[in-house]
């Protein structure tokens, strides 16, 4: 007898499963959409903590190859006379390493919703290349998609947990607005016309985060106080972690290296 | 003491006994009532909570959807489509108001004012014709007739409603007046609804908006439901099959099977038997009024009494409610000749692991001999038109000689002759079979496959001392090996060793030159080979599942064989004769003066004629690599070992005293059921048929001296006895005293928890179905296509590097090096909606020669860019058809193709299409191949040269609107077409020829592409040149 009730129950545990099998999307769709409403928080960059810190470079600078751009004559006439360096690592002149994405990657209280920006992040093809070539945006957040060269791209992000798309833009073609309702670090970006273009974007479910830019330092304000794992992610060398704490009005470093 | 007062009448009473048994008379009767209402009535209590739970349910899940459809409403879309909706219907109101008034205020009551009157005449003057029609005198049909005239033209004083004076009106009048007061009105309705038009489609959006937007059950389902629960009885609710006699009362309790809402066991106050079926689909395609409960599920549909009896958990009942794990078991015995089925995975997995892992090499079942079957049926329809023509034969003789004989009269002869003319006629026609059937027994011969690889190689593939060690435990040597586990001994293991290196067939193979192992890794990882083979061990594993790992090859195996063998794993050491049941040796060849040579082109046996086996018999195909490039892989896999290997030496294995020995342990242990052996061709299977296991009383499952030990711990069923079996196959010799031989031969497959449930469904669904024909999957139209495809599918594990259905994962998707973005467009195509995609006969083409080309094979014939290649399976044609028609029918594709005719080009419009292709604005010619060499080097899409024999123009136009709604994550973008109202322009700017051109861009395209010349691709490059 007991048996069969234990049977019943999977039977209905199983229910629940595949009936739960429906639901991340839906929620996904909620957070997409729901910040407009008033319970959103924007961080309180005036007495929250403040992380601040800079991603060094060890070790010798790698030589990044000349991308071979022969195939496109268009692209080619973007870059007369010195050719375009590929992008995967760009060691600063200060010794620190270029697009590297750096976020919170928990501690954070996990029912509190945050407001997406108003801002509109950009994403310009140009010379055949990605400009920026790594952003940083928080879900629901408008990216711009522009192309301001005289050939034709796709812009192909290829995410693991978003929806998948790849859209064609032609020269003169208006900018198109798009955004990602899922946190996701990274979402490589591609053309497929131009394989060596190469972007990624960093989707993030709060506005905590940054990407290093020619100082190779970042700065992620307004975080409520706590205890916060900070991860630094970079196309060739992957991601790395730091645990820190901060109070109200407290503001630490941490600070990362790679070795090439 | 008198006698009268020892009379016990008198003198004892009664009492007490009466009532101590009226007592129990009460007690008996109040059980027999309790009983009877409730205790073998467990289901009026669930029906009591299921109505409890579900209106409370229905309460809360009000609220929540009336929130839902709150918040939509709120919604600015939402808003707007809804003001539009009454702006529109507020403009159209005062027109439509007065319709409304002019037809009800006017028109109605005139016409029912009129109606009566006219309506009494016309029936009168239908009275009176029928009476004409009746009467036979001329004259009283006369006087009839006259009457009739009279009555129409009899005046009548009618007033209508609205007018003051009376009109007078004769039968004519009246229904001319009447029609045309009808025709107002239904004019004026069609006014009204022309009127509303607008307002009625913005409420139709307006609500269509609404319901796109709520997932679960609208406000309106939940209050129908309500209303519908108010009434609710506590009743047996069930299902019956008149035609089958089948009575399932389950939904007595299980009430939420097919609630129009979802609920689920949260829901319902935590109890799981009113949760609703978990797949509505399923119930679709199964509708439980024609299909119940019980032949799926299993349990004793009738049974309510309690809730083991109803599941059939009690002792004799044969077929209880299968488990969760097992569930699909129920698919099975009606699906029972497929090796897909859709929507059941465990059970398919369970049915690939039957056929792939070799259970099929030992237990028949039926079904899964696909090629063997096939070659007995084919074999007796050839005798019996044999015979068929045979006879003919004579009695086309026996006509002709009768017709030829004076005696007979002309009328019969000419009969006679007839006769025999049409005879000759069909078995000419018998001919043509014969000829098919005798292609279809030679292509059959190819069909044929082993699950191991063949041991008559052994001698050149592989290191002698390897052997033994491997027989030890073939999982201890290689984890998750297909081989399983015997149960050995030494000397077992010794002789078995001799027999298979002695019986091996002697060859030289060319001795090979080293390869470059680096470049070897390469093509190995990127070629296809990791689509069946893995690489690496423990978590470092990549690749695929259908092959063996190859981490430690080089232990094992002879590198002159493995550069053979990737060169052409089809390629035999001799060829092997069915009908002299001998492999042949170049003396065979020799004595009829032929040269040692066999392949496809060279099969018949040169003693006989017989077909000959003259591939392996694997479904390795041929990648089509160069010699230097199957030297590199086998040089790669040659490095591929452990470095503190050693064997020991087994020089007895050249001991012919030994041999004896061994081939009677190996006949002994079935190795011909999976492996080619010297000897064994002709084996019989060893094992026991299982297509019925599942139905086989429980007390002919032989659990030796387990059974009482399965009692006590409740496993007395088949399913218990499956899965210990197949968890240890010596489990039922426990405590047995039995000889060697005598033990339980099934070796050990070491499967995992979920490959045990797996074949455990599979066995559990192989029943004597007792249901009737009607129930079974046997569809007559391109359905069964797809049956008779997936086995080939699966044979030739199609899908490790192809997406065949929607949700499949190819071993592609689970590598770390193709997660790459990079590599992500170097996985092989997707071939869903392949059949809607080409065009059949060039598939045909393509399959039988994926280089597309005779000369130049070591190539891809459509997508050259691709470092994974399409290999050569040597498919037979019966298999070619398969896959073929497999495709067209997953795609609904007419049979036979004919292909669409399109409209041909005007010069106008191949000059603006030429511009357009080369134009900055359209990426196409930057992508896809066109055929030249160099421009091919950059390439990263399907060759345009073979476009028009290989596509179908509407699937074409349907890709380049959008290629993500057939394959998402493809490097094809969207967007290259934007949508006018009555055609696809192109997104991008067009050439100012495109000035004043009405029609469609995406058709103009299509229909240029359909007529691409090397000549015409050339001529696009040279003016692309310079712009891109």
């Amino acid at each position: 007898m007991t048996k069969i009730w234990m049977g019943a129950v999977l039977a209905g545990s199983l229910t629940l499963i595949s009936c739960g099998g429906d639901k991340p999307p839906e929620t996904a769709k909620t957070e997409a959409t729901a910040p407009a409403g008033g319970a959103a928080a924007m961080p309180d960059e005036a007495n929250g903590g403040t992380v601040t810190g800079k991603v060094a470079f060890a070790g010798e600078k790698p030589k990044m190859a000349t991308l071979d751009m022969s195939a496109n004559p268009a692209c080619e006439r973007a870059h007369k006379g010195s050719g375009q360096k590929s992008e995967e690592v760009v060691v600063n002149e200060n010794g620190t390493l270029k697009y590297t994405f750096v976020w919170v990657k928990s501690g954070l209280p996990a029912d509190k919703q945050w407001a997406v920006p108003t801002s509109t992040m950009s994403l310009d093809q140009n010379g055949c290349m990605y400009k920026p070539h790594m952003i940083g945006i928080m879900t629901g957040q408008n990216i711009e998609v522009k192309n301001s060269d005289p050939t034709n791209h796709n812009i192909h992000p290829m995410p693991t947990v978003n929806a998948d798309w790849n859209e064609s833009q032609s020269p003169g073609q208006a900018p198109m607005m798009k955004t990602f309702a899922r946190q996701e670090v990274m979402i490589p970006v591609k053309c497929n016309v131009h394989p060596w273009m190469r972007s990624y974007i960093g989707v993030v479910g709060h506005p905590f985060f940054a990407v290093t830019g020619d100082d190779g330092t970042f700065t992620i304000k307004g975080l409520p106080p706590g205890t916060y794992v900070i991860q630094t992610w970079h196309e060739k060398y992957g991601p790395m972690e730091q645990t820190v704490t901060v109070g109200a009005k407290e503001s630490k470093t941490v600070d990362f290296s790679y070795k090439g | 003491m008198s006698d009268q007062e020892k009379d016990p009448v008198v003198y004892s009473s009664l009492s007490k006994p009466l009532f101590i048994s009226s007592v129990l008379l009460v007690l008996s009767m109040a059980w027999g009532l309790y009983d009877e209402m409730y205790a073998t009535r467990p289901w009026k209590g669930y029906q009591a909570r299921f109505e409890k739970f579900y209106s409370r349910y229905l309460k809360t899940a009000a609220g929540g959807e009336a929130d839902v459809e709150k918040q939509i409403k709120a919604a600015p879309d939402y808003q707007r489509l809804n003001a539009a909706m009454m702006d529109a219907e507020k403009a159209a109101m005062p027109g439509a108001t007065a319709i409304d008034k002019k037809i009800n205020g006017d028109l109605v009551p005139k016409i029912l004012a009129l109606n009566d009157p006219f309506q009494e005449v016309r029936g009168h003057v239908g009275a009176l014709t029928y009476e004409i029609e009746v009467t036979h005198s001329e004259s009283s049909k006369d006087s009839l007739r006259k009457q009739i005239v009279e009555l129409k033209a009899e005046k009548h004083d009618v007033s209508l409603p609205g007018e003051d004076q009376k009109r007078s009106m004769d039968f004519k009048a009246m229904g001319d007046l009447l029609q045309s007061m009808k025709d107002e009105k239904s004019k004026l309705l069609q006014q009204r609804v022309a009127l509303m038009k607008t307002a009625t489609e913005l409420r139709a959006k307006r609500d269509q908006y609404l319901s796109d937007r709520i997932a679960d059950a609208s406000t309106s389902t939940i209050a129908a439901v309500q209303n519908s629960l108010s009434k609710f009885d506590i009743r047996i609710r069930q299902i019956h099959v008149k035609d089958v006699d089948l009575v399932d009362r389950c939904e007595s309790c299980h009430l939420g099977t097919r609630e129009p809402i979802v609920l689920t066991k949260a829901a319902m106050g935590g109890e799981a038997v009113f949760a609703s079926h978990p797949n509505k689909e399923m119930l679709k395609i199964h509708d439980p009024e024609k299909f119940g409960c019980t032949p799926c599920h299993g349990g004793n549909g009738a049974a309510l009494s309690s809730v083991e009896k109803s599941h059939g958990y009690n002792k004799f009942w044969l077929w209880p409610l299968h488990h969760k794990e097992n569930i699909q078991a129920g698919c099975q015995q009606c699906h029972a000749r497929e090796v897909v089925t859709e929507m059941a995975d465990t059970l398919n997995q369970g049915r690939e692991i039957f056929r792939l892992r070799g259970c099929m090499g030992c237990h028949r079942y039926e079904a899964f001999d696909r090629e063997a079957d096939e070659i007995a049926n084919v074999n007796q329809q050839m005798r019996q038109l044999e015979q068929q023509k045979a006879e003919w034969k004579r009695e086309i003789g026996f006509s002709e000689q009768k017709a030829n004989n004076p005696r007979t009269s002309d009328t019969d002869a000419k009969v006679l002759f007839a006769h025999s003319n049409d005879l000759k006629v069909r078995s000419s026609g018998l001919d043509a079979k014969l000829e098919q059937f005798d292609m279809r027994s030679h292509s059959l011969v190819r069909e044929v496959k082993k699950v191991g690889p063949s041991l008559k190689e052994a001698r050149v593939k592989l290191k002698k001392e390897w052997i033994p060690e491997w027989l030890k435990d073939p999982h201890q040597w290689r984890e998750g090996t297909k081989m399983p586990t015997f149960r050995l001994d030494p000397n077992e293991i010794r002789a078995i060793s001799a027999f298979l290196w002695q019986a091996g067939v002697k060859a030289d193979l060319p001795q090979q030159k080293p390869g470059d192992a680096a470049r070897g890794k390469e093509s190995f990882e990127t070629r296809g080979c990791m689509a069946c083979h893995s690489m690496g061990e423990g978590a470092a594993k990549q690749g695929g599942t259908f092959s063996a790992n190859l981490s430690r090859e080089g232990e094992k195996a002879n590198y002159d064989y493995i550069v053979r063998w990737v060169h052409n794993p089809r390629q035999r050491s001799a060829p092997y004769c069915a009908f002299e049941k001998k492999d042949l040796t170049a003396e065979d060849y020799q004595r009829k003066a032929l040269p040692y040579v066999f392949d496809l082109e060279h099969s018949k046996c040169p003693n006989d004629g017989h077909e000959l086996q003259v591939q392996q018999m694997t479904p390795m195909p041929s990648l089509r690599l160069t010699e230097d490039e199957a030297r590199d892989i086998a040089s790669y896999l040659m490095t591929r070992k452990r470095d503190n290997a050693t064997y020991a030496n087994a020089d007895y294995m050249d001991d012919p005293n030994l041999k004896n020995q061994g081939i009677a342990l190996v006949r002994n242990y079935g190795c011909a059921g999976c492996h080619e052996i010297a000897g064994l061709e002709e084996e019989q299977r060893i094992g026991t048929e299982l297509t019925k296991e599942g139905s086989k009383p429980t007390e002919r499952l032989d659990f030796a001296l387990l059974g009482h030990k399965a009692e006590a711990e409740d496993w007395y069923t088949h399913k218990g006895f499956f899965e210990h079996k197949l968890e240890n196959p010596a489990v039922y010799d426990t405590g047995k005293e039995k000889a060697k031989q005598d033990r339980l031969k099934m070796p050990n497959f070491n499967l995992s928890k979920p490959e045990i449930d797996a074949v455990t469904t599979f066995l559990e669904g192989s029943v004597d179905a007792g249901v009737p024909a009607r129930y079974f999957y046997n569809p007559t139209d391109q359905r069964q296509d797809i049956i008779d495809g997936w086995w080939v599918v699966r044979k030739y594990n199609c899908m490790g590097c192809h997406k065949v259905h929607v949700g499949q994962m190819t071993t592609f998707d689970t590598m770390t090096k193709y997660l790459d973005p990079d590599w992500k467009d170097q996985r092989p195509p997707t071939l869903i909606g392949e059949g809607a995609r080409v065009n059949p006969e060039w598939l045909m083409r393509f399959l039988n020669n994926p280089a597309l080309s005779e000369t130049d094979t070591n190539r891809d014939g459509v997508r050259q860019y691709l470092k994974a290649r399409m290999p050569t399976f040597s498919f037979s044609d019966g298999e070619i058809r398969k896959i073929v028609r497999f495709f067209e029918a997953l795609s609904s594709q007419a049979q036979p193709f004919i292909a669409e005719k399109l409209d041909p080009l005007t010069d106008q419009e191949r000059t603006m299409a030429r511009q357009l292709f080369t134009s900055e604005g359209a990426p196409c010619l930057k992508c896809h191949m066109t055929g030249d060499v160099k421009h091919d080097s950059h390439a990263t899409a399907p060759n345009f040269t073979v476009a028009k024999d290989r596509l179908k123009p509407g699937w074409t136009k349907r890709w380049m609107l959008d290629p993500a709604l057939m394959s998402p994550g493809t490097a094809m973008p969207s967007g290259l077409f934007r949508h006018e109202p009555d055609r696809y322009v192109f997104t991008g700017p067009t050439p100012p020829s495109f000035n004043g051109y009405t029609k469609d861009h995406a058709d103009l395209l299509v229909r240029y592409m359909f007529q691409f010349t090397p000549e015409e691709l050339a001529r696009l490059r040279s003016s692309a040149g310079a712009g891109n």
